[in-house]
């Protein structure tokens, strides 16, 4: 387990986290590697399908952020 | 161009390179300590070794210093080189054993102890730094001696007088054995501070290159020319080796370029006030004494601190800060601004409250002010959750020393308290809430203009002119203007340009140019053939993620049919070959794999459409922001994360379909609801600037609540202007008034609203494009304090009538009072009415100018005079004006005994109850909206709980809504002077004009659509979507199943994921492109 | 329950005769005892079939949606509540309804009759606030009050909350009723303990959708598990696609859920399906302070967008 590293799955609105993870990188700061971002228009679009269907696909987390 | 064998690869290099050079560009890892691209190599280290076959021989060359020729073979990586390289790495390691990229260099050799003698070492004598002193122009620190005396230093280790402190010898030591702060210690003769980065305030330093902050616009570095040592000594230039572009030209100039303009506008701002000067305060002397600008820093994610918020003299989290309220502000004794700052209260308050819950413990806040000044629209509201909620302490006070604490770094001020008693106490960190000011070369550029200042040096205006300044043509706006917040800015900004294009209207258009249609293609029905183009950024994304490999594997997803990697996708060159590609390539999508879709898409999406592709067939895989700049320390990951990146968007753009972006004309003709002082000037601007206007009121006669104002704040006198503003309105042939009118039925969207007007029964309707909302407030009539009992009890609005009546019995008075706040900041109406301490203070003089001898007396909570309007108070308070506090649980009283007005309060300094016997008792009332709630249903617009209409944004969008087409101005937005609502009257039609303009709106393709056959009617469309776009259908087929209007769906998908029957879809981020892009996750690496 | 029905054959009827209504719906005798169904009546005649006692626990706001006749209902607390919310959200208009609202003192969980008896009951008799059942081989007077459904037992508004004529005196409202006893034991369970318990809940379902079909919420014209474009769902028995389905469901009643019952009654096996829908009761109750189908004027709370909606599970 201690080598184990969690995949995640990230929605995240547009206007504002996806916007705030561009100003991450502006920003040089560093994180893992484990996240995949899905980019939404709103998390008003986020629907529960996405994340049981991310879940389904092996995801460990999902993140809704916006 | 030459060519040669690389671990038995073919490869290419221009004459002159060397193999390093090389192998970097194929991506092939050769490790050095002492190379620098902008250096000539010089082959210290010899780690980067390589294996050299000449056709005869095998021999070892470092591979920095030794150019390639044709037809030669190289390898980086066999044995008897990993050989050589150990053992230098062994010899660098009993040399300095304790240095971590050496340590870290054995590590990966599988060193675990030298086997030579351990030297305590920290220079590997690289000649970096020395190289780099030369560059630089200084020749400062050179190697001396020979063989195992050779190191770094300067001519006979004297301080070297060539030495400009400027670090870069440190910026490029492998092993810290120069650092900036050992450069700092030693150095006496030369100033060693940091570039104060002035985004932060100071608190931490920056480079001489650099982006004044990250969402600089436009984002690119500039060179700081005083600091830059290239304009020093003409050496350095090392940015231009990293340059991929070259374009970075040290000689450029600066350039004097004229233009010719109808009109200016005047945006230079403030700046904080600097009260290094206050020595009292100790701020210059004491780091944990630092201005609310600076604490703004503390508390940013992209500051000093990441968002921690520490003091700066420790680092230790503070438990207990203060904020001292007007420094730089209502202050004639220390700094000559006697204005309130306007902002502050609420800024220490937001601070204190970000602050608290930045602590991750129970930080304790406390705010020394003087009045408490939230008067901005949900400010009051802010104020009470701060004390009642958050916990803030709020205390009345100012406080004149802040002593250091002998032997800590915390800070000890005494003060006295409401009571009188006097406190002392010990604070970690204590705020200044500095106060704006116009700065010096501010006031320079309004003496070239000519533009008359008022006396707190903020361009003076009238009152009915808001943003004109003296002189014709040219405008302000901002705090330049005055003090004043972001809301406020935003609309001055907003009435500036429309006064601008009231001027300029007859040139609108007349520098357009026609722009040449690429016709587009139908790719429906067509095999998906996508091309991806990764960006290698130059070394932004290429030098973390291996970009070949990326690219490779892209060529190997389904439906791609094209593949290539880019240094800089968004060049325009490159931009013209990837439409070059799109087309020959006969592609029908594209991936571009660089940085953030929210810079660049639309960019490439221009490109798709100049090769004839719908601009909704393309997807971008954010590879550099989310990806390289967040990774760079873990290539071999960012490189697994851009696959996956690529792959997702791979799988999207498949699915993506051309989409339509639909013209729709927009109705020339304006509609303004309420003939006030803010509605009168917004159709007065939207005539002004060419467009037919409606304007309609509801009473017999315009002018609205003006009609019953005596006096602005600067002492202009209200009826006149009104009546010259009145007859305009009248005279104009553009404008449609029309009186005794309500609006009794409101259809359509922007550019197309159909609206029933009523008048005396009679129905009219009207087609306009925009609707401006201005349908004001009325005054309170209050039912306490004895009003209407008594004719010597009135309201603000009706002294102003006994004024503007020249009422004689007003001079014989001996005694008046005022009671401030008579129906606002109470729960039942939290608000602030922003108006009425201005608006009695002006009355109080107007009677003392009567009637020097009269008595007067101002009960208040909090004196609210704003801005410049401080000047009023101060000059009330000389007058003799008696100021008297009270508090909202003990209200004054108000008798009537025997025919006199008995008023009693209790004194707050004494604490003893105050009896006053009154002629005259003027209450000021609040202003209360008159809660248009069928106006707003009729304009799918929302009102807040005090009944005021809600904009679309508090701060950046005050004079419009949410709902496109709808515009706001005036007391309907929230209680205010005349001048703000003539400039927000101006506002609302200067927003309005920016639509009326542009003649037809396209939708956007990202919107919404439904599939009525498998609506179910539940109507959550139509109830959750905050802009109205869903509705039922009428008639027809589908009747009563939900359809959305394009013009007002914004995208978002609310209703998307709302919809339990799976009918609605939103185009470009549609149910089964995000599915493609969660399943595509599956197959990560 | 004798007046009950008296008075409701006589309402119908009068309303029938009268052309009010183009039908009734109510419960009429099953074939098998404890299982009243529903039935259509048409004609002023056949009220005689209309039955009324604690077996009428289907929720017949079910059979409203897109219904274009005039309509005569019978309901119950529970019932009325579905037809405020079928009202909100277009399924049927209030005018074409004439509401017979009955109050109700809960409904019999057949289950927990025939749990008592090894072999199949023959007949149940109710009689003042008892139950005299037959099975074949014994008989037995229960108390009724230990055979309500779970639902019942919790009601807090076994009266109708919209109606038109009324079949008998109102009856008092059962108060200190703790609703979520069982929803809070679930939320105090680790995530370990969660995810068992679940797995557990779920591992008799056989996909057969009878707890959505008796869902008076579940009218969609395509239910999101029946369709294709996209697969929201997998269609087998395996557990991952039993629990989407189960959650999917739950999420779609969030704030429209009245806690009548059907979809429990309904499963054939017996999987407590209420496990779901009762804890998004309480978050909008906890959350909103909403209780779905108490008002004609007002939409779930996650219909709308309110600026002040509470945000507190935003971290």
């Amino acid at each position: 387990m201690s080598d184990w590293e969690p995949k995640i799955v990230s929605f995240l609105c547009t206007w504002c986290s996806y916007g705030a993870a561009d100003l991450a990188g502006v920003s040089r700061m560093e994180y893992p590697a484990n996240i995949r971002v899905v980019r939404i228009p709103c998390t008003g679009r986020m629907s529960p399908k996405f994340a049981l269907a991310a879940l389904r696909e092996g995801a460990d987390g999902v993140w809704v952020s916006g | 161009m030459i060519t040669f064998n690389l671990n038995g690869k073919k490869v290419q290099g221009e004459e002159g390179q060397y193999i390093l050079q090389v192998a970097e560009k194929y991506g092939v890892n050769i490790p050095t300590l002492c190379h620098h691209k902008a250096l000539d190599p010089a082959a210290m280290c010899r780690i980067c070794t390589v294996e050299l076959f000449d056709g005869r021989r095998r021999r070892y060359v470092t591979a920095c210093n030794y150019p390639i020729w044709e037809g030669m073979e190289v390898f980086t990586d066999t044995e008897t080189v990993h050989q050589g390289r150990k053992l230098i790495v062994e010899l660098l390691l009993a040399r300095c054993p304790e240095v971590p990229v050496i340590k870290e260099l054995a590590d990966q050799y599988g060193i675990e102890e030298p086997r030579f003698m351990k030297e305590e070492d920290d220079c590997i004598l690289c000649g970096l730094c020395t190289r780099m002193c030369e560059k630089m122009g200084n020749n400062a620190i050179s190697l001396t001696g020979r063989g195992v005396d050779m190191k770094v230093t300067t001519p006979f280790e004297v301080q070297s007088d060539m030495c400009m402190a400027c670090g870069a010898c440190a910026s490029v030591c492998p092993t810290g054995h120069i650092s900036l702060a050992k450069i700092r210690e030693s150095m006496t003769t030369r100033d060693t501070k940091l570039i104060a980065s002035e985004y932060d305030m100071g608190l931490q330093g920056r480079k001489p290159v650099y982006v004044p902050y990250a969402q600089a616009v436009p984002n690119t570095p500039a060179i700081d020319r005083d600091v830059c040592i290239h304009f020093k000594t003409d050496g350095c230039k090392v940015c231009t080796a990293f340059c991929g572009v070259d374009a970075i030209d040290h000689s450029m100039q600066d350039e004097t370029i004229e233009l010719n303009v109808g009109s200016i506008i005047l945006t230079p701002g403030f700046q904080p006030f600097d009260p290094s000067s206050f020595d009292n305060y100790n701020y210059a002397q004491h780091p944990n004494v630092i201005t609310a600008m600076e604490f703004e820093r503390i508390l940013s994610a992209s500051g000093p601190t990441e968002g921690h918020l520490v003091r700066m003299s420790d680092h230790k989290e503070p438990k207990k800060i203060a904020w001292f309220q007007c420094v730089g502000s209502r202050d004639m004794n220390k700094c000559d601004h006697s204005y309130c700052s306007s902002v502050c209260c609420m800024y220490a308050i937001k601070e204190a409250v970000i602050a608290k819950e930045h602590a991750e413990y129970d930080l304790d806040c406390t705010i020394f002010y003087m009045d408490m000044r939230t008067h901005g629209k949900d400010f009051e509201r802010f104020y009470n959750s701060a004390r009642d909620e958050h916990g803030v302490r709020f205390l009345r006070s100012r406080v004149h020393t802040i002593d250091p604490v002998p032997g800590t770094e915390d800070l000890e001020v005494r003060y006295v308290t409401e009571q009188g008693d006097a406190e002392t106490e010990t604070f970690d960190m204590i705020v200044l809430s500095v106060g704006l000011e116009t700065s010096p070369e501010t006031i320079e550029l309004a003496g070239k203009l000519g533009i008359e200042l008022t006396e707190g040096n903020f361009v003076k205006t009238s009152s009915f002119t808001p943003v004109a300044t003296s002189r014709e043509g040219i405008f302000v706006s901002g705090a330049f203007q005055g003090p004043r917040d972001i809301p406020q800015a935003v609309v001055d900004s907003s009435a500036a340009a429309a006064s601008v294009g009231e001027m300029l209207s007859p040139a609108r258009n007349t520098q357009t140019k026609e722009k040449e249609v690429v016709p587009e293609i139908n790719v429906v029905g067509d095999r998906p053939r996508i091309g991806v183009f990764v960006c290698r950024c130059g070394i932004n994304i290429a030098g973390v993620v291996n970009v070949p490999d990326v690219r490779d594997y892209a060529a190997a997803l389904p439906y791609v049919e094209y593949v290539n990697d880019n240094l800089y996708s968004c060049s325009q060159d490159t931009q013209e070959s990837m439409a070059d590609i799109i087309k020959s390539k006969n592609l029908n999508r594209v991936v571009v794999a660089a940085c953030t879709p929210k810079t660049h898409e639309p960019l490439f999406q221009e490109t798709l459409i100049n090769a004839g592709l719908n601009k909704y067939l393309f997807e971008m895989a954010n590879i550099r922001n989310q990806d390289s700049w967040v990774h760079k320390n873990n290539p071999d990951l960012a490189t697994d994360k851009a696959k996956d990146l690529v792959r997702m968007a791979v799988s999207k753009v498949a699915l993506m379909q051309p989409l339509e972006e639909a013209e729709l004309n927009v109705n020339q003709t304006a509609m303004v609801i309420g003939g006030g002082i803010s509605g009168m000037t917004a159709a007065r601007s939207l005539s002004g600037q060419g467009y037919e206007t409606h304007l309609v009121e509801r009473d017999a006669m315009l002018g609205g609540q003006a009609l019953n104002l005596f006096k602005t704040a600067k002492g202009e006198d209200v009826q006149k202007a009104l009546a010259v503003l009145t007859d305009d309105i009248q005279q104009n042939d553009k404008i449609h008034v029309h009186l005794n009118t309500t609006l009794t039925g409101v259809e359509g969207f922007v550019g197309n609203f159909k609206t029933t007007l009523s008048s005396n029964g009679d129905d009219q309707t009207v087609e306009h494009g925009i609707a401006v909302i201005a349908t004001g407030a009325a005054g309170l009539q209050p039912d306490e304090y004895n009003y209407g009992k008594d004719e010597r009890i009135l309201t603000s609005l009706e002294l102003d009538r006994r004024f503007m009546d020249k009422d004689p019995s007003l001079k014989e008075m001996d005694s008046a009072v005022f009671i401030q706040c008579v129906g606002s900041r109470q729960p039942d109406r939290p608000y602030c009415s922003r108006v009425c301490c201005t608006h009695s203070i002006d009355n109080a003089l107007e009677l003392k100018k009567m009637n020097p001898d009269m008595n007067i007396y101002v009960l208040y909570r909090d004196i609210r005079t704003y801005g410049e309007r401080e000047y009023l108070y101060k000059k009330a308070r000389e007058a003799g004006v008696i100021f008297m506090q009270y508090s909202v649980e003990q209200k004054p009283m108000v008798e009537l005994k025997k025919g006199k007005i008995i008023v009693r309060t209790v004194d707050h300094v004494l604490g003893r109850p105050v009896e006053i016997e009154a002629d005259l008792v003027t209450l000021a009332s609040a202003i209360v909206p008159n809660r248009e709630e069928q106006l707003a249903q009729f304009f799918k617009v929302s009102l807040n709980e005090d009944g005021l209409f809600v904009e679309k944004h508090a701060k950046l969008g005050p004079s419009e809504f949410a709902t496109d087409g709808v515009f706001l101005c005036g007391l309907a937005h929230y209680p205010k002077p005349i001048e703000e609502s003539i400039a927000q009257g101006q506002a609302a039609a200067s927003r309005a004009v920016t639509l009326l303009a542009q003649e037809t709106v396209h939708t956007s393709g990202t919107v919404a659509k439904t599939n009525p056959g498998i609506c179910s009617s539940c109507g959550v469309c139509v109830s959750v979507c905050p802009y109205s776009a869903p509705s039922f259908t009428e008639g027809g087929p589908f009747a009563g199943k939900a359809e959305i209007n394009s013009v007002l769906c914004k995208g978002c998908g609310l209703c998307v994921s709302s919809c339990r029957s799976g009918a609605i879809h939103l185009q470009g981020f549609d149910n089964d492109q995000i599915f493609s892009q969660i399943f595509a996750l599956n197959e990560a690496v | 329950m004798l007046a009950y029905i008296d008075k409701i054959k006589e309402i119908s009827g009068k309303l029938l005769k009268d052309g009010k209504v183009d039908m009734v719906i109510g419960f009429r005798k099953g074939s098998m005892p404890m299982m009243n169904e529903p039935c259509f009546v048409r004609e002023a005649a056949d009220v005689q079939n209309l039955v009324w006692d604690s077996n009428c626990g289907i929720n017949l706001a079910n059979y409203l949606a897109g219904r274009k006749e005039k309509i005569g209902i019978i309901a119950k607390g529970c019932d009325t509540r579905n037809i405020v919310t079928h009202i909100v959200e277009n399924k049927i208009k209030r005018d074409q309804l004439t509401i017979i609202g009955v109050p109700c003192k809960g409904m019999i969980d057949r289950r927990k009759v025939s749990e008592r008896f090894e072999k199949e009951i023959i007949e149940a008799e109710e009689k003042n606030g008892s139950v005299i059942v037959k099975s074949a081989d014994a008989e037995d007077t229960l108390k009724k009050e230990d055979l309500l459904q779970d639902n019942c037992s919790i009601c807090i508004h076994r009266n109708p909350v919209i109606y038109d004529e009324l079949a008998a005196d109102l009856v008092e409202e059962q108060k200190d009723v703790d609703r979520y006893a069982d929803v809070r034991k679930i939320e105090a369970m680790s995530a370990g303990e969660k995810w068992r318990y679940f797995e557990d809940l779920l591992a008799p379902c056989i996909r057969c959708y009878a707890c959505r079909n008796a869902c008076p919420l579940c009218y969609c014209p395509t239910c999101f598990v029946d369709e294709s474009q996209p697969q929201w769902v997998g269609k087998t028995l395996d557990p991952v696609d039993s629990r989407t389905f189960h959650f999917l469901r739950a999420y779609h009643c969030a704030g429209r859920c009245t806690d009548c019952g059907s979809c429990v009654r309904a499963c054939p096996m017996g999987i407590d399906v209420r496990a779901f829908t009762k804890k998004l009761e309480k978050d909008a109750l906890d959350l909103f302070g909403w209780e779905a189908g108490m008002s004609v004027e007002e939409r779930p709370p996650l219909d709308t967008f309110k600026p002040d909606d509470p945000e507190a599970f935003i971290k």
